[in-house]
């Protein structure tokens, strides 16, 4: 096994070099973290202490990451409440947030987006956990603040910046199951009064799995990939601080669909952030950032002669500057600024042609702090959009202490999210069915073609309907919520949130052709809301926390609702049984949202043992996928996917101060259903050691 | 070859029971049933599609015989793969099409079998260039197609398409199944698909 030696070999090359080192008493960070010091930047663009947050908001800290021995994004993600990781095309996963799809959330890497949705969703399991601070998850729309695609939520990936002193880390990651995967990340960082830098390299590989052995296709082929991640900082003076942070990413796939077809599929992406931080004052700060990315995939198909079959390639590149002040008027009254623009464009196969999309923004945020009990935020933002009407994100978030105990807040805010490349630009057209999808902007081009070439039977929708834009899809978001603390010991968060989404995109039929299937495109539809209520609690006695999570639900297509409740809706429990109206109380929702879903936790340390120990449930309740009985809609009587349970199990212990070496069990129960959850592998076991220098 | 597949067809007629709702307890909403035939796994099979234009003789339908019929002008309803015309308008350009010679005519009624009970006459239209009077694609006619993974054809639960016949009459029809011998649980690889089973009964004029 190829991966077994170079592991082998990995940790002998490192042991040498362990032993080549002084052992240095390197302090672990074994010492919790009070949850009163915890800090998020991405809510407000300046630092500030979560608690003290008007927003629903919450921060995954390195401990939990390190505890639970996560390697991936998508892996910590999942256990976080109220946030639900869920496969889509081409076996990747994106992230559901108070019950909007994957889309509808912005990922970012130190307050900048990731890009690289080729359809819609943007994979989490791309992103190493290796050199992460920490994680900032916003709930609700933050587009007076982020703007586009911050709809239901951001996820900000806070990376380490260089630390004072010199040292070094090396972490392997070595796990068992269904497939072998190993994860290798190395560290070094140093920092002075002047200079600092931080290099760090992660290489991950899969050997994929196959959870249907009935067909000759692996459920996830293997693959290996590399991140290498570099930070400089340099202080010219107390107010001048320079950083730089590049990031390169890259993946190799071997893709076999048959015994005959095999390919590749190949990820190149960088980021490259610089920062200039000058103070002109005490009062007055400013940051200006240059920001640009590129996500290029290239993939192709042959026989086993080389005949090449197909290849595909998506290219898209991400500029933005931004210049952003904030001005300490005094110590109650902060006001942040910011104006910036952002350049896009992507080249990809089936498009109609090389789209550019060019925008530029302003947002300003007030906030005000009257005493140490309350706290009222103000943000607004203008985008200003090459291809669409420019769009005002306003948002109002406030916080009171009521006493000691109980905290109140609410939000609301407008988020938007603008049609992707896709939905404008794509001509596409499947070989083997023969139905063909058009973006909206290339249907008055494209429509007359296929019609010159004797391809369509009718035309269904007149192109003039498409001389206006297609809208952003956009929302309101309402988040209530309260702050519980009972004792010393236990505390509880309850979180009432509602979303009312317009415009939402959908795709229709808009052409026949001549051979029986149809031409498709976008167009702005539907009307829906998600609503529930989210829970935390936690409670700490000496070394053990224990933590509940639940959310519960409702996310619903108002569209839907009235034909429910018009009557329109019949089913039929088998096709000879007679036929019935459902109520709107059958009416069960949107498709791959759960009424429920809990996490449970269990952290134990015992500091005389340098040992850490903890006990994960995750369980998701039914959901439905598709519509089983035809009537169009997810009512009670379709076939859905049962709810399920995800236990997991792990321990770590400190040895000689430097070395921590971790064992677990993913998925205990050996939970898998390949034909709905193609993104849980089973049962996995791994090992861990971390090195610390 | 088809014409084989034709004859091969099973098919039944059955007259149904006559039942009444005599139950208070049932929902307010149940309408009386009445007579009504059932049609079981009428072929109408279809060459091409897939990408290719789709085409072959359509499966010729005559609901007062409650019989597949050759005939060139006693026929009501044709159907091919999950496309159905109407002995009635203009050729709407599709290959292999039959000539209309009738005055057949079609809408579609969301409501149950039972409680249709009156035709609209305004709302009938025949086939034309532009479109047929029972519109072809998912969801837009009688049947939903779900896609991938499970690939089914499902009639829309309560989709009762209304045909005005050849020689004036008005017939309500409700498709059941599009899957050989009525399956429960269909499955698009092992069940045969494009055997309509449906019931009919006929309207007041």
């Amino acid at each position: 096994m190829f991966i077994k030696r170079s592991f082998l070999l990995y940790l002998l090359f490192n042991l040498k070099f362990v032993f080549s080192q002084s052992p240095v008493v390197k302090a672990h960070d074994s010492i919790k973290t009070s949850e009163l010091d915890e800090i998020i930047i991405s809510a407000t663009r300046t630092k500030r202490k979560l608690i003290s947050l008007p927003l629903p908001a919450s921060v995954i800290s390195r401990k939990e990451i390190n505890s639970i021995n996560s390697v991936r994004l998508n892996s910590i993600i999942e256990e976080q409440t109220g946030l639900i990781t869920v496969p889509d095309y081409g076996g990747v996963e994106g992230i559901q947030i108070q019950g909007l799809d994957s889309q509808y959330s912005l990922i970012l890497i130190d307050g900048f987006p990731l890009i690289g949705r080729s359809a819609g969703t943007l994979d989490l399991s791309r992103v190493t956990v290796g050199n992460i601070k920490q994680i900032e998850i916003v709930k609700g729309p933050s587009s007076s603040l982020y703007g586009n695609e911050a709809l239901a939520g951001t996820v900000n990936i806070i990376t380490e910046e260089p630390k004072n002193g010199f040292n070094f880390y090396t972490r392997a990651n070595y796990r068992i199951g269904a497939f072998n995967s190993n994860d290798l990340s190395s560290n070094l960082n140093f920092k002075n009064n002047k200079l600092g830098f931080n290099v760090f390299l992660n290489r991950f590989s899969n050997d994929g799995y196959d959870l249907d052995k009935n067909d000759n296709l692996n459920t996830v082929d293997p693959y290996k990939n590399y991140t290498l991640n570099t930070k400089l900082s340099y202080n010219f003076f107390e107010n001048l601080k320079f950083n730089i942070s590049t990031r390169f990413f890259h993946q190799d796939q071997r893709i076999k669909l048959d015994e005959n077809i095999f390919g590749n599929n190949e990820i190149k992406e960088f980021n490259i952030h610089s920062r200039i931080e000058f103070k002109i004052n005490k009062k007055w700060n400013n940051e200006f950032e240059f920001y640009i990315t590129n996500y290029n995939v290239d993939e192709f198909l042959s026989d086993n002669i080389y005949n090449n079959l197909s290849s595909r390639d998506f290219d898209q590149k991400f500029t933005r500057p931004e210049l952003r002040s904030t001005y300490k008027i005094d110590s109650k009254n902060y006001i942040t600024a910011g104006f910036g623009i952002q350049m896009e464009r992507l080249k990809r196969s089936d498009f109609y042609k090389n789209p550019k999309f060019n925008s530029s923004y302003f947002y300003t945020q007030y906030e005000y702090n009257p005493n140490k009990k309350a706290s009222t935020i103000f943000g607004l933002r203008f985008d200003d959009h090459n291809e669409y009407s420019s769009q005002l994100s306003p948002k109002i978030a406030s916080r009171t202490k009521i006493n000691k105990n109980i905290t109140i807040k609410g939000s609301i805010g407008y988020g938007f999210k603008t049609p992707d490349f896709r939905q404008l630009y794509f001509d596409f057209t499947n070989t083997t069915v023969g139905y063909t999808v058009l973006g909206y902007n290339a249907v008055a081009a494209l429509i007359p073609q296929l019609e010159s070439n004797g391809e369509l039977l009718d035309i269904l929708v007149p192109l003039s309907s498409f001389d206006s834009e297609l809208n952003p899809e956009s929302s309101i978001g309402y988040n209530f919520g309260i702050d519980l603390k009972l004792n010393t010991k236990i505390k509880i968060n309850l979180n009432l949130f509602r979303n009312e989404i317009d415009n939402l995109i959908d795709t229709r039929v808009i052409a026949r052709k001549i051979n029986g299937q149809n031409v498709f495109s976008y167009y702005n539809v539907k009307e829906i809301y998600t609503q529930g209520i989210e829970f935390n609690s936690s409670y700490e006695i000496e070394n053990i926390n224990l933590s509940l999570g639940y959310q519960l639900l409702y996310a619903k297509d108002k569209g839907a609702e009235k034909a429910f409740k018009n009557g329109e809706v019949f089913t039929r429990l088998t096709p000879t049984t007679p036929l019935f109206v459902l109520s709107e109380k059958d009416y069960f929702g949107l498709f791959n949202r759960s009424r429920h879903v809990f996490n449970f936790k269990i952290f134990y340390t015992i500091p005389k043992w340098n040992l850490d120990t903890n006990f994960r449930v995750v369980y998701r309740s039914k959901f439905g996928l598709y519509d089983s009985n035809g009537n169009g809609y997810l009512d009670t009587y379709d076939e859905f996917v049962n709810g399920y349970s995800i236990l997991d199990f792990a321990i770590n212990k400190i040895f000689l101060d430097s070395f921590r070496i971790g064992l677990g069990l993913d998925n205990i129960l050996d939970f898998k259903d390949s034909a709905n959850l193609s993104n849980i592998a089973g049962r996995i076991s791994y090992c861990s050691i971390n090195y610390n220098f | 070859m088809t014409r084989s597949i034709f004859f091969y067809a099973t098919q039944s007629l059955i007259i149904g029971m006559v039942f009444f709702s005599c139950s208070k307890d049932d929902s307010e909403d149940l309408c009386p049933e009445g007579e009504f035939q059932s049609v079981i796994n009428l072929h109408a099979p279809v060459t091409g599609g897939q990408g290719e234009p789709s085409s072959g003789n359509f499966t010729k339908f005559n609901f007062s015989s409650g019989q597949i019929t050759e005939s060139e002008t006693q026929w009501d309803i044709g159907l091919r793969g999950t496309t159905i015309i109407v002995n009635g308008g203009e050729s709407s350009g599709i290959v292999d099409e039959p000539t209309r010679n009738g005055n057949a005519a079609a809408y579609i009624e969301n409501n149950t079998f039972w409680c249709v009970q009156n035709v609209n006459l305004n709302l009938f239209s025949q086939d034309s260039v532009s479109s047929l009077s029972i519109p072809t694609g998912s969801e837009n006619g009688w049947y939903s197609y779900t896609g991938s993974p499970n690939h089914l054809i499902l009639p829309i639960p309560g989709r009762i398409l209304i045909f005005r016949t050849h020689d004036s009459q008005y017939v309500k029809v409700e498709i059941l199944s599009y899957y050989f011998d009525i399956p429960t649980n269909p499955d698009s690889m092992l069940d045969q698909s494009r055997y309509y089973s449906f019931n009919y009964s006929y309207l007041p004029n």
